[in-house]
């Protein structure tokens, strides 16, 4: 029990630690690219001190729901954080269909935050609430067609089985099967944390924003716990996509420890990239790109049926 | 496992014989606890008929079909169910209409009417078959007959069409969402609670007769369920008319719970006990669950309409403020329905996934082909729900009211300030005890699942026909166990984080001031997202399939001053298959109506003809 406990408290130090961090590298990617020298890697932390410190202003059109919101969603992806494995920090909590917990209590921080949105009775917040209730739906179809296949793959239906040892034999069993799988993967990323092709998290344009539209209202503690629930969400997809990309064990702690952490800041680097040098798409389009994500997860899942 | 009980009974092939197993307790239970909340209920909500209405008769044909519904779901014979099946849809009728003065009501009970009585058609058939197969209308004999492949399928597509009506399954459903909007709230959830559970019931029922049923029917089962379930969930988006869109939502959850009792006919026809216990459990629970928690969200937007007069989502918004005991109870059942932890319709969603992905691992390929459709289907019916859901919530009870009339509620609300909330809400006690009972039970079974779980799994295991072990039924609860633990820390999590923000803001209130609205000076209600403007996106990208349509709204001039526009979405099954149906029936019935009047020879002719062929049949 108290082993329980501070295995719990282990994992969440890693994610409080760890998520501002990843956010921080993808600015610091772009502003490279650009040519600019752009804000250090530690930014996000000072963002959300700052916003720790500050009071917050209400509406008078909100109710205790817009308060409860950011709790929730902060929660929410905190309990999710349990259920994934850091690399050798194995999850906390594992047990079979734990990817249900996963999804749901994801949509559950969803729920709040869209109701939140709606709260303030506005147009601007209810056209973000809009979208990211429609976006998310395709999404879902994405992450759920992954699961199936790896389900498959590793015959089973525990989310650190379906990305743990098994996953080697699965490269060699249905490389293709999990490649497709894994570019899906890095689709839903995109879409569900809002970045760019999706979503940009930079402007300050409302009618092209998602999920920044969202939280416009937001302010103080509140948008910290907005901000910190975002970027843990994101350090979580991360880090299920890591194990499928970089599946090698060695035998040290250490080696492994560094290939997992590596991989992070490779995928932020490739996020930085993938938002440097792509356009946002026009609105109407972001649906064929995650309908075409749920097409490559499709075919990953026809290939695994058939290898095996 | 079972108790009969048998008396004689003075009705050729009849006996009054009931039965009582896992299966019709579970029924039992979903059924008395819901009539005992709608009916608490009712006590507030008829209030202001008092002297108005025949209430005395409404109550009665309320008792009636209670007691009716006990003897469908537990007759051990043909002729007492049957009799009690069309005693129970003729009570129900007297119900629908109890605003029988307005023409669209009266046409909603008639719809509901000639529905229910052509799903019974298809269950006379389908009993005689199963009769004279078996030589016995006693259900326990009936399940020790052999049925060959060709009665089997035949008896079970009967079933799906004559219980599917009563059940809403697509395109049959038709009559539900005319009659729910159409019935006072009560009967609603009634209706949408148990109702159409019946039609559950009866075709778990004909699966536990029929313990061999050819291949395809899983797969037929597993299919109207996704087709049911989405196109449901989809209806639901594109509506404007709150228990109109609660009506469609039903559909929702019958295909989710024919996709539990698909996915348990795959795994019996496979012989898998495990996954088969696993569909028909979840589908059981399902049954018990959308039991309470659509009776919360009828009975709230009962609450709802009763304070607004109103139904219309477009013209509602921020009754959060004036109603804060509907809302938060709303708020559960809106939860419950999304199939979110902490509470009930996460728990059951889990075993039909669990019973999915199981069947994934272990079926044949045809079969993990299936469940691979079922998972993703009912993941975006999920995605889905929330949205439909988020969006009404939002819409009803937050942000600012949309019409001009309700300000006047606020206002009085705003003079009542100073009394305690359950006088400014102003909505009877009795109503809001009964939805405060069923939102309660809704977070029972999902905090501690253990009981209802154990009552279902019976109920699964008794229709899977399987030998299971004890350890099978532990082989769910471990799962259900570490999530009940993992909401427990969630729920300390959130304390916590309540806490660090107290903390954080310190003591003194925070400034209110309107909402910012990027700076802009002059906000008005009418600039907030409406429903329809809330489910546009996903409306529009499946408006193929919706029967979108959109009139007006497009801006003229250079100062464009007023306009207007429409946007409905149409029943497809409705409109493309039902009407054009009903529109040809009509006119063959036109043209030998002419040919009836003509001559009384002309029927005496057809008397002798039917004569000698009854003659001639007869003679061979």
């Amino acid at each position: 029990m108290i082993s329980l406990t501070f295995y719990i408290l282990l994992h969440w130090l890693i994610v409080l630690a760890g998520a501002p961090l990843f956010l921080g590298v993808i600015p610091r990617v772009k502003a490279v690219i650009s040519g600019r020298r752009g804000p250090s890697v530690f930014q996000p932390y000072y963002d959300l001190a700052r916003l720790f410190q500050k009071k917050t202003v209400y509406s008078r059109t909100t109710t205790w729901l817009f308060r409860a919101a950011p709790i929730v969603a902060l929660a929410s992806v905190l309990m999710v954080s349990l259920v994934v494995p850091f690399c050798v920090f194995k999850a906390p909590i594992q047990f079979t269909g734990d990817i249900l917990l996963v999804a749901y209590l994801l949509a559950l921080a969803r729920f709040f935050m869209i109701i939140a949105a709606l709260d303030t009775g506005y147009s601007m917040e209810g056209m973000g609430a809009s979208r990211e209730a429609f976006f998310s739906c395709l999404s879902e179809l994405t992450l759920f067609m992954n699961f199936i296949t790896l389900a498959l793959l590793a015959h089973n239906i525990s989310l650190s089985r379906m990305i743990g040892a098994d996953i080697p034999v699965s490269w060699q069993m249905a490389g293709p099967a999990l490649l497709m799988a894994a570019g899906s993967l890095f689709v839903v990323l995109l879409a569900e944390n809002c970045r760019l092709p999706v979503d940009d998290p930079d402007t300050h344009l409302e009618l092209t924003m998602i999920h920044e539209v969202m939280i416009l209202e937001h302010g103080g503690v509140d948008l910290a716990y907005m901000h910190y629930a975002a970027g843990i969400k994101m350090f979580i997809f991360a880090a299920i996509l890591v194990p499928i990309l970089l599946p090698w064990q060695t035998g040290n702690v250490l080696q492994n420890w560094a290939i997992f952490c590596g991989g992070m800041m490779g995928l932020a680097l490739l996020v930085g990239v993938v938002e440097s040098t792509m356009a946002r798409f026009r609105l109407n389009r972001v649906k064929h790109f995650l309908l075409i994500s749920f097409a490559l997860a499709f075919f990953g899942f026809i290939v695994a049926l058939w290898r095996i | 496992m079972e108790i009969i009980f048998s008396k004689i009974w003075q009705v050729p092939f009849g006996a009054l014989s009931l039965r009582l197993d896992p299966l019709s307790v579970l029924f039992l239970t979903a059924i008395t606890i819901l009539f005992f909340c709608a009916g608490i209920y009712s006590m507030g909500y008829l209030r202001p008929y008092q002297g108005k209405k025949p209430l005395v008769w409404h109550v009665f044909c309320y008792l009636f079909l209670a007691m009716m519904f006990g003897v469908v779901v537990t007759a051990n014979n043909v002729i007492l169910f049957l009799s009690a099946w069309e005693l129970m849809s003729i009570a129900t009728y007297f119900l629908i209409i109890f605003h029988d003065e307005t023409p669209s009501v009266r046409r909603a009970g008639f719809l509901y009417l000639m529905a229910t009585h052509c799903g019974t058609f298809c269950l006379f058939l389908m009993f005689f078959l199963m009769a004279h197969t078996a030589g016995s209308m006693n259900f326990d004999v009936m399940a020790h007959a052999s049925f060959s492949p060709v009665v089997a399928g035949t008896i079970f597509s009967l079933a799906l069409i004559g219980f599917g009506v009563k059940a809403g399954f697509l395109p049959f459903h038709i009559w539900l969402p005319h009659a729910h909007p159409a019935a006072p709230s009560h009967i609603s959830a009634v209706l949408s609670g148990v109702a159409i559970k019946t039609g559950i019931y009866g075709i778990c029922r004909v699966l536990w007769i029929m313990g061999v049923l050819p291949e395809w029917c899983g797969y037929a089962l597993l299919l109207i369920g996704v087709v049911s379930g989405l196109m449901g969930v989809l209806y639901a988006l594109g509506q404007h008319e709150l228990k109109k869109l609660l009506a469609y939502h039903s559909i929702e959850n019958i295909g989710i719970i024919a996709i539990g009792l698909g996915i348990g006919m795959l795994g019996r026809t496979y012989h898998l006990a495990f996954v088969s216990a696993l569909g028909f459990a979840g589908a059981l629970l399902h049954v018990l669950n959308h039991a309470l928690f659509k009776g919360l969200l009828f009975l709230g937007a009962g609450s709802v309409i009763q304070k607004t007069h109103t139904g219309d989502l477009d013209r509602l918004g921020g009754l959060a403020k004036i109603m804060p005991y509907t809302s938060v109870l709303f708020l559960v059942g809106a939860l419950s329905i999304c199939g979110l932890p902490l509470f009930n319709g996460f728990i059951s969603e889990f075993v039909i996934f669990y019973g999915l992905f199981q069947g994934l691992l272990t079926l044949p390929l045809q079969g993990v082909f299936s469940c691979g459709v079922g998972i993703v289907s009912l993941a975006l019916m999920g995605a889905l729900a929330l949205a439909c859901f988020a969006k009404v919530y939002g819409t009803i009870f937050l942000g600012k009211p949309r019409r001009t009339g309700d300000s006047a509620l606020f206002q009085e609300k705003e003079r009542n300030r100073a009394l305690s909330p359950v006088l400014r809400e102003a909505t009877s006690k009795w109503m809001i005890v009964a939805m405060a009972v069923l939102a309660g039970l809704c977070a029972w079974i999902g905090l501690a699942p253990r009981n209802a779980v154990r009552l279902t799994f019976a109920g699964g295991e008794y229709l899977s026909r399987g030998v299971l072990m004890k350890e099978d039924f532990e082989k769910l609860m471990a799962p259900l166990s570490m999530i009940i633990g993992t909401v427990f820390i969630f729920m300390a999590v959130i304390a916590v984080l309540v806490l660090v923000r107290k903390v954080l803001l310190g003591k003194g209130s925070m400034p209110i001031q309107d909402t910012w609205a990027c700076g802009f000076a002059q906000v008005s209600p009418k600039f907030q997202y409406t429903s329809s403007s809330f489910a546009r996106p996903i409306v529009e990208l499946m408006k193929k399939i919706l029967m979108f349509s959109r009139q007006g709204g497009k801006v003229v001039g250079e100062f464009p001053v007023q306009a207007h526009m429409i946007s409905a979405v149409k029943d497809a099954s409705e409109e493309g298959m039902f009407r054009p149906l009903y529109i040809r029936f009509i006119r063959l019935s036109r043209k030998l109506d002419e040919r009836r009047n003509k001559y009384t020879q002309m029927y005496l002719m057809y008397i002798f003809l039917f004569l000698i062929f009854l003659l001639i049949w007869k003679l061979r």
